[in-house]
């Protein structure tokens, strides 16, 4: 009898540590992938290409390179590195569009429309018939932007070398620079930090955050959850911040003397 | 039975040589700076969608980091044409022959005219277009639309935004935009007893010269514009502006979470055009430009669409609706009191839910009804006019250079006591041609 009640104690224990370990998340349901194709016609295919395979007619033309969809990869995403996106980073990215490449806000389609479209690009990955999304990086508010928080994130800068794909002045010409491709083997250029105050990621320091914790899948910027603490994930993030048009730390033309 | 029968050898004749041919291989500017297909903005080209309307109402932006001109590669001009090679007949009931009331029909090959597209921004939030139009056989050329449109005027607000140039209002629906190609719609330039009347030529649907505040939200679903211009066809007056007219119209969409119904919309539109009664003259000649005692021709209406279906593949419902008055002074003392009108029209596009997105078809019908004849000599129906329209386009290829289209349309038109002896007086056309773009 009592070895009964401590083995049901243990798998009550068990099944509480499981719960704890992999916390349950509502994510937003896709759409209608038959009505989702039409939204794919009339708005992706062009650069996506009618396979999902990221050749579309105009993608020779451009870098980077649309996304192809059939191995499930994606950049931008809420959840930790190598695990497939949510549905609704999925919907931001396709809302937001990605600032300073050729994929526009596509707000004005309305949120049926994204959902719809969202449900057929998974059709085109079986991932997303065998795997679910991990639960979305939790990211803890924001301490004060300060100088302090940011020298800390220059240093960061330093030591987690940051600067061998971004450069020392963080405008994308690190010494790799030239020589990083992404998961496809094309040739994949390093952000320059300095040169909008958009970011592809988003336009905020969280969503800086959220990209050194979960990195960029596909490419070769890695998630850095297991070497840096979430203070100094802030710090780098205002660092980065800092280096926007209009930051402090935004690069100057050479001053002229006397003047 | 024959006739329908005829119509549908022609239009498989034409699928068939089109088919055929080789794609166009020209470039049309948008489609091949933004990399996007024509489906993107134009719900059935040259219909704009909720996404073309974003677009146009950012000054020709996607605003993704790359609208400076000098974002795009080095080759890049901002040009494009459109021509539409077509067969057309029409026919008018109760012309006036030695022979007798006849009805008279000619057709053939349109000596076709061509719009010239530059379009594309200077700057930042700046945009402009320029529309050299004309080119048929008659060797006229001139400059339908001209304009530069400055956005983010205030910080990073979408609300208020200016157009400089010879543009088209913003009408309910656009009219140089309309997917049907023979008839206009009746209540942008229809005037009662227009031959005697100095405002006669004003019509709402031209391109106006003068400038244009406009403002929208996020995605441009609340969107206003207010216009100031030269109404077309003045003989021109002694003030700042020629004809100085006005134009306001606003617009609310709602986007529904629903296949069933997916967008409702609600708007109001007006145009108050002033034209010169009198003028100064010289030997008793008028002075060009000399004009004074300006009066009114007014337009003003509501308007509402719907998109039943998916917004993707919709059927696309719009009614417009208007009121018009003629001040009687601009009839030059012809008449003994205003004159005025109500009209409108409803219009659907069909864009099925076939594969590709090929196909849409179209219908309209017009209507004006007259209220009050500026003379009391004239039956109160005279020039009363219903006309319809429907049609199909398929589109054989669009890719994010090109488009090219098989258009077939039958139009009619019945205008009330306007025949020349008193009775009505019917058009009819009948239209197949190939609409392409580069």
């Amino acid at each position: 009898m009592k070895t009964r009640s401590i083995a049901l104690a243990s798998l009550l224990l068990a099944a509480t540590a499981a719960a704890v370990a992999a916390p349950v998340f509502a994510d937003e349901p896709p759409g209608d992938a038959a009505h989702g194709k039409f939204v794919y016609q009339r708005y992706c295919l062009s650069c996506h290409g009618e396979l999902g395979n990221g050749q579309g007619e105009f993608a020779q033309y451009i870098t980077p390179r649309p996304r192809d969809y059939r191995q499930g990869t994606f950049k931008w995403r809420s959840t930790p590195s190598g695990s497939l996106p949510t549905v609704a980073d999925l919907e931001k990215t396709i809302k937001d569009g990605v600032y300073g490449t050729y994929m526009p806000t596509w707000f004005p389609i309305g949120h049926r429309a994204r959902l719809d479209v969202i449900a057929y690009i998974q059709l085109f990955s079986d991932r997303w018939k065998t795997e679910k999304p991990e639960a979305p990086l939790v990211i803890p508010p924001e301490p004060p932007n300060t100088s302090a928080s940011i020298d800390k994130g220059r240093k960061l800068y330093t030591s987690l070398k940051c600067a061998q794909c971004h450069g020392e002045s963080a405008q994308g010409d690190g010494v790799s620079a030239h020589e990083l491709k992404d998961d496809w083997g094309q040739l994949i250029e390093p952000a320059d930090l300095t040169i909008s105050a958009r970011y592809k990621c988003g336009d905020t320091p969280a969503d800086i955050y959220r990209v050194f914790m979960t990195g960029l899948n596909g490419t070769p910027m890695p998630t850095f959850v297991e070497q840096i603490s979430k203070d100094d994930a802030w710090d780098l993030a205002h660092f980065i911040w800092s280096l926007r048009p209009g930051g402090p730390n935004h690069p100057q033309p050479p001053a002229i003397k006397g003047k | 039975m024959k006739t329908v029968r005829g119509w549908v050898l022609l239009t498989v004749g034409l699928c068939g040589l089109v088919a055929a041919s080789v794609p166009a291989q020209g470039i049309p500017a948008f489609a091949r700076r933004t990399g996007l297909r024509c489906t993107a903005c134009h719900e059935a080209w040259p219909v704009l969608n909720d996404f073309g309307r974003a677009f146009r109402d950012n000054g020709y932006q996607l605003r993704t980091g790359k609208d400076k001109p000098t974002d795009n590669p080095f080759a890049f001009w901002p040009t494009s044409f459109r021509l539409t090679p077509s067969y057309q007949y029409s026919s008018v009931s109760a012309q006036q022959t030695d022979q007798g009331k006849k009805t008279l029909g000619t057709g053939g090959v349109a000596d076709a005219a061509m719009d010239f597209l530059a379009a594309g921004t200077l700057n930042d939030d700046v945009g402009f277009l320029v529309v050299p139009t004309g080119f048929a056989s008659n060797g006229n050329v001139h400059l339908e639309s001209y304009w530069v449109y400055f956005s983010r005027l205030f910080g990073n607000s979408d609300w208020f935004n200016v157009r400089v140039g010879k543009h088209e209002v913003d009408l309910p629906v656009s009219a140089h935009r309309s997917i049907e190609l023979t008839n206009s719609y009746l209540i942008y330039n229809y005037h009662p007893a227009a031959a005697s009347d100095v405002a006669g030529a004003f019509a709402i649907d031209q391109n106006q010269r003068g400038f244009e505040i406009t403002g929208h939200d996020r995605g441009s679903f609340t969107r206003y514009n207010f216009s100031v211009f030269d109404g077309n066809g003045s003989p021109g007056s002694r003030n700042g502006f020629e004809s100085p007219s006005f134009y306001g119209h606003f617009q609310k969409y709602w986007q529904l979470d629903s296949y069933s119904v997916s967008e409702l919309e609600l708007g109001a539109w007006g145009a108050y055009a002033q034209y010169p009664t009198q003028t100064l003259t010289l030997n008793g000649q008028p002075i060009g430009g000399a004009g004074g005692s300006l009066r009114p021709s007014e337009r003003y209406g509501v308007e509402a669409s719907i998109l039943l279906g998916p917004a993707t593949t919709p059927v696309h419902l719009s009614l417009v609706l208007a009121h018009g008055q003629d001040n009687k002074d601009l009839y030059q003392g012809a008449a003994v009191r205003n004159a005025t009108w109500n009209g409108g029209f409803f219009e659907a596009i069909w864009v099925p839910p076939v594969d590709g997105l090929h196909w849409s078809l179209f219908t309209r019908y017009d209507m004006i009804r007259n209220d009050k004849q500026p003379t009391t000599d004239v039956p109160k129906s005279m020039n009363d006019q219903d006309q319809f329209t429907i049609g199909t386009k398929y589109t054989l290829a669009f890719f994010n250079r090109n488009e090219y289209a098989i258009h077939v349309e039958y139009a009619t038109n019945n205008m009330k006591h306007m025949a020349f002896d008193g009775g009505n007086q019917r058009t009819m056309t009948w239209f197949a041609g190939i609409d392409f773009a580069f």
